[in-house]
């Protein structure tokens, strides 16, 4: 669906929130002149229904395919937009909303003709945007066929029976299909869980009854490759290890944290001092033991106080367990003064009941275990006190590990710096599928109780069971600003695939083996830095696409005089920032120029070189909060790209502090004010760039380098950083070594750029001496240089008058 | 279909759908709104957008964001019983919210300044307004904040006034709030990532005990 763009420009004057402080006329006047827009008008207020009637009319009457607004946020206002002229084929991505009341009307006090001049220049910004665009078509996602129950925790049993009872097919990929060692799981995984016994027996022969589903075991998962709606799962037999091969519609993952000991200083021996998972075991196989219990809440002095409740909890459901069925013993809670005790008022009546003694120990002093006895400090008169056990009992240590580890790491679910596997971003589109809802289930997302385990489950069974509905009745719409992957650009190096923690980038199998480059739509969240760190541009976000941006970079820099600069801010962060700074009516610089993106970590280094060329002379990319980017790292993958830019600009003369990194919350303007502010300022202290021809020059290198020098885009994407992690990714770990290594090669790269195209345009052979006159630099290092382009066999070496000349 | 009526005895033209109060903005007569937002339905709640409705010899107050334009009608927006209501509409405001300056701000412009109703909480912003959970239900898709119920009085939170997982930091709601107060909501409703997850875990255990 490549059509023309066939724009229409509306203004609003927001009553007079926008015409009292912008002559609009200028605007109109001159958009009226401009051949690439069909059709200009002010009104009053298009967003309300007059004004939309008008809209309407006009998009049907002149057959406008591309709308922009200037008016105010988008963020408010484009779901408006978008649902209004939605039958009209006008959909995301081909509106278009440029804030004039939040960055231009109310943010200075320029004239109404010099606000009229910078509106201009914004709006031209879209326009260019808009024209770039190649818009698609709607697709919808086709998801059927089973639905894969992996990783064998206890939660894909109620993951299982929801889909049973909602007739749904799913295959359960188990380690054993016998129901009794499910139990014996449950009570290793989720002790103290005992009343739940029955309950979850009856789930178990449920769902291995079901019609709908098989259970496929022994097996486990070896790997997986597609996207959702056509995965195909690799599964290996446990005993014979023979490999079969499954497909799948959709995934649930069922992952249960591993229990583990906390090691021989605590006097660990499962025999006498165990862990609770062990006493559950013991109770089923020898019934509750007499004796005087003591169960002791360590989680604090095992580093995992956030589950203290928790193991709490559970130490409280087999202590009452114990008492029911072995009057005789006693069973006695010991705990960390900080941990509040979990239980409800009924639930403390029930405690009263069985007499569970719970003793609080003073935090400062770790209670020692001896044989038989347990030495803690009491709290009320810090005396020592021994307390006797026949049997001591202890937290278990959670952890991600084995089996469930595997599989999560095989369906892409881990990240370095994580515990478990829950929440390492935020959702962008509450349509959005996600990992986590309808994907992960159990204790491995997050240390939980077996209710809440059971519950995730059940809720992703039918989140997946919701998904496949709406897809049967052709209902599913597939996001429109989602990467694709151009198989003939695509090299497969995986480098996309590796730093995108929203894990959409998938494996294709081809006749070399699985290669990550497929993107799952249902799971890509738009971002776009994997596009912008493809070495070869492979991968683009389509509707949204760095040619867009550069577009509109390009055309906004253009436009700046000298001592304008240019701001990006992205949907999360620096944009509503602005929004909200004119919203509340802070004045700042008027000569910085916003424009907005989705998110920071999506403008391709060539983007910020390209407003260089065409006339910026600083430019600040603004985003989120660190830490809170609703992307994948894209503050932090941008740092890297800046720094790039900067070691360019650096080489070529200019100043560093012509680009630079920030962010922004959206609820502190007056901070995104003090951003810019201060930043306008710097760069006013460097003053404009001189457009000499050698300058141009130079710059138009850095911006070919930048966005055509796969090496240096390669070792850029290799090493993007990720604060949270403790050393650079790739191999160079020394700080100072990575660094003066990557601007060695930055240097030589460039440096070859430069004389090539020396050569090219010169279209003649050039002698050393030439050469160091055009490029103004050092003899020797051009020397080195051209011998080494020779080697290569890039250029070639003849002689003339007794002297060396390089030509192609 | 096109229907023409008088506000303020100006002939003015609409077509079905349109209220009297995008009319009355669409003519470029102004009438002052709290609880209206461009972005979403109206609701009607704050009755500062009323005007008065002529109809023969008697008439009446109407919320003009919410009144559907009819043939033949008269309106007039700026008649002493309109600026009495406003007024009104302002003293009790004083009494919810007195702490929002914006508020504060427009009530001067009517020339109100103090409340004859109780005051119950001076350090309050909100008007309850309910904007902000309607953009997030109708823009962003989501209900990540409510307008709680406690008796007498509402008051906005995320649900259990706890941060929660729903809640995607878009900051949709602190750009229409009209008072100010889901500025000083916003932290708490979106919260650390880190607070969204122990969120996470409480609220989907909640729904089993519920359901
Ligand atoms: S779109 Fe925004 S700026 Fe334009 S009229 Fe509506 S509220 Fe005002
Ligand atoms: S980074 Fe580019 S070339 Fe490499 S696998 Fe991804 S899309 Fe393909
Ligand atoms: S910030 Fe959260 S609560 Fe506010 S509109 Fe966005 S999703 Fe809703
Ligand atoms: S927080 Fe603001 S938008 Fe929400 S109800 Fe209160 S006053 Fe209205
Ligand atoms: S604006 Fe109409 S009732 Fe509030």
């Amino acid at each position: 669906m490549n059509y023309k763009a066939n724009i229409g420009v509306f203004l609003c004057q927001c009553g007079n929130k926008i015409k009292s402080s912008i002559d609009l006329e200028i605007v109109k006047e001159s958009f009226e002149k401009d051949s690439r827009i069909s059709h200009c008008e002010i009104l009053p207020y298009p967003c309300q229904t007059p004004g939309m009637d008008m809209i309407t009319g006009a998009l049907a009457e002149k057959k406008l395919n591309r709308l922009i607004v200037a008016g105010c946020e988008s963020r408010l206002m484009l779901k408006k937009f978008e649902n209004a002229f939605a039958a009209l084929e006008l959909r995301r991505g081909q509106i278009d909303i440029v804030n004039l009341r939040g960055h231009v009307a109310t943010v200075s006090d320029l004239t109404p003709a010099d606000k009229a001049a910078k509106s201009i220049k914004l709006i031209n910004g879209a326009i260019a945007e808009m024209q770039t665009l190649v818009p698609t078509g709607q697709s919808y996602a086709q998801i059927d066929g089973p639905i894969a129950i992996l990783g064998c925790g206890m939660a894909g049993i109620s993951a299982a029976r929801e889909l049973s009872r909602k007739k749904m097919n799913f295959f359960l990929v188990l380690d054993t299909a016998k129901p009794d060692r499910m139990v014996q799981k449950l009570h290793h995984y989720y002790p103290g869980e005992r009343s739940y016994e029955r309950r979850f027996r009856d789930m178990v022969r449920e769902v291995f009854d079901s019609e709908y589903g098989t259970i496929l075991s022994p097996f486990r998962l070896v790997g997986i490759s597609g996207v959702t709606g056509d995965y195909t799962l690799t599964l290996q037999s446990e005993p014979d290890e023979t490999i079969v091969k499954y497909k799948a519609g959709a995934i649930i993952a069922s992952l249960d944290a591993e229990m583990g000991s906390p090691g021989p200083q605590y006097g660990h021996d499962g025999l006498s001092v165990m862990i609770q998972p062990e006493m559950e075991n013991l109770i089923s196989g020898q019934g509750a033991p007499e004796g005087q219990i003591v169960f002791w809440v360590n989680d604090y002095e095992t580093g995992q106080s956030e589950f203290a409740q928790l193991s709490a909890k559970s130490a409280w459901k087999m202590a009452c367990h114990i008492r029911e069925c072995s009057p005789v013993s006693q069973a006695i809670i010991l705990y960390h003064e900080q941990m509040q005790v979990p239980l409800t008022a009924a639930e403390r009546a029930i405690n009263r009941k069985h007499g569970i003694l719970w003793v609080a120990y003073d935090g400062n002093l770790r209670p020692t275990i001896q044989d038989g006895l347990v030495t803690f400090c009491n709290l009320t008169d810090h005396v020592e006190r021994d307390l006797p056990w026949d049997y001591m009992v202890l937290s278990p240590v959670r952890h991600l590990n084995g089996k469930a580890l595997d599989t999560a790491k095989i369906l892409g679910l881990v990240h370095q710096e994580q515990k478990f596997l829950t929440g390492h971003h935020a959702r962008v589109r509450p349509e959005m599928v996600g990992r986590e809802e309808t994907y992960l289930a159990g204790s491995a997302r997050y240390p939980c109780d077996l209710l809440e385990a059971l519950s995730q489950g059940q809720r992703a069974g039918s989140k997946t069971t919701e998904m496949l509905r709406k897809s049967a009745n052709g209902e599913l719409m597939l996001p429109r600003i989602v990467c694709v992957v151009d198989p003939d650009k695509c090299i497969g190096c995986g480098q996309c695939q590796e730093l995108c923690d929203c894990g959409g980038i998938g494996v294709e199998e081809g006749p070399g083996g699985g290669l990550p480059r497929v993107v799952d739509p249902m799971v890509c969240t738009g971002g776009g830095t994997c596009a912008a760190a493809c070495p070869y541009h492979a991968l683009v976000l389509q509707n949204n696409s760095n040619d867009q941006r550069e577009a509109r970079v390009a055309a906004l820099a253009g436009q700046l005089t000298p001592d304008e600069t240019l701001a990006i801010g992205c949907v999360w962060g620096g944009l509503p920032a602005a929004d909200n700074a004119g919203k509340m009516g802070l004045k700042y610089d008027p000569r910085v120029h916003i424009m907005g993106v989705n998110c920071i970590g999506q403008i391709d280094p060539c983007v910020m070189a390209r407003a260089f060329v065409e006339g910026a002379s600083g430019l600040i990319l603004v985003g989120c909060n660190p830490e809170a980017c609703h992307h994948s790292y894209g503050l932090d993958h941008a740092w890297s790209r800046v720094n790039v830019v900067k070691r360019l600009l650096t080489l070529c003369g200019f100043s560093r502090d012509r680009i630079a990194l920030a962010h922004s919350d959206l609820n502190h303007p007056e901070e995104f004010v003090r951003t810019v502010e201060s930043f306008n300022r710097s760069v006013a202290m460097i003053g404009p760039i001189e457009r000499s021809k050698e300058n141009v020059d130079k710059l138009n290198a850095i911006y070919n380098v930048i966005k055509f020098n796969t090496r240096i885009r390669h070792l850029l994407s290799a090493n993007l950083r990720r604060p949270k992690e403790k050393d650079y990714r790739g191999d160079q770990q020394h700080a100072l070594e990575y660094d003066r290594d990557f601007t060695a090669v930055i240097k030589e790269e460039f440096l070859q750029h430069r004389l090539l195209t020396v050569l090219e345009n010169e279209k003649r052979p050039l002698n050393l001496q030439d050469l160091v006159a055009s490029l103004n630099e050092n003899e020797i290092r051009i020397a080195d240089c051209l011998w080494s382009l020779v080697s290569e066999g890039t250029i070639s070496m003849s002689h003339e008058n007794r002297q060396a000349v390089y030509h192609f | 279909m096109k229907i023409t009526f008088k506000i303020n005895d100006k002939t003015v033209e609409a077509r079905t759908g349109w209220t009297v109060l995008e009319t009355a903005q669409h003519y470029g007569i102004d009438i002052p709104t709290l609880c209206h937002h461009e972005s979403v339905t109206p609701s009607g709640a704050c009755r500062l957008c009323m005007v008065e409705l002529k109809e023969g010899n008697w008439s009446k107050l109407v919320a003009s964001c919410i009144y559907p334009v009819k043939e033949g009608i008269t309106i007039y927006t700026e008649t002493e019983r309109v600026s009495n209501v406003r007024r009104w509409v302002f003293e009790m405001l004083l009494s919810t919210c007195p702490a929002s300056a914006k508020i504060r701000q427009m009530a001067a412009n009517y020339g109100v300044a103090s409340t004859r109703f109780p005051i119950s909480n001076p350090d309050n912003k909100c008007m309850v307004c309910g904007l902000c959970s309607r953009v997030c239900e109708e823009v962003v898709g989501l209900s990540a904040i409510s307008v709680v119920d406690r008796g007498v009085h509402k008051k906005i939170g995320a649900p259990f006034l706890r941060p929660t997982d729903v809640c995607v930091a878009c900051g949709c709601c602190v750009s229409v709030c009209p008072t100010g107060a889901m500025q000083s909501f916003f932290d708490q409703v979106r919260g650390e990532p880190s607070m969204r997850l122990t969120q996470l875990t409480r609220q989907s255990a909640q729904e089993v005990k519920t359901s």
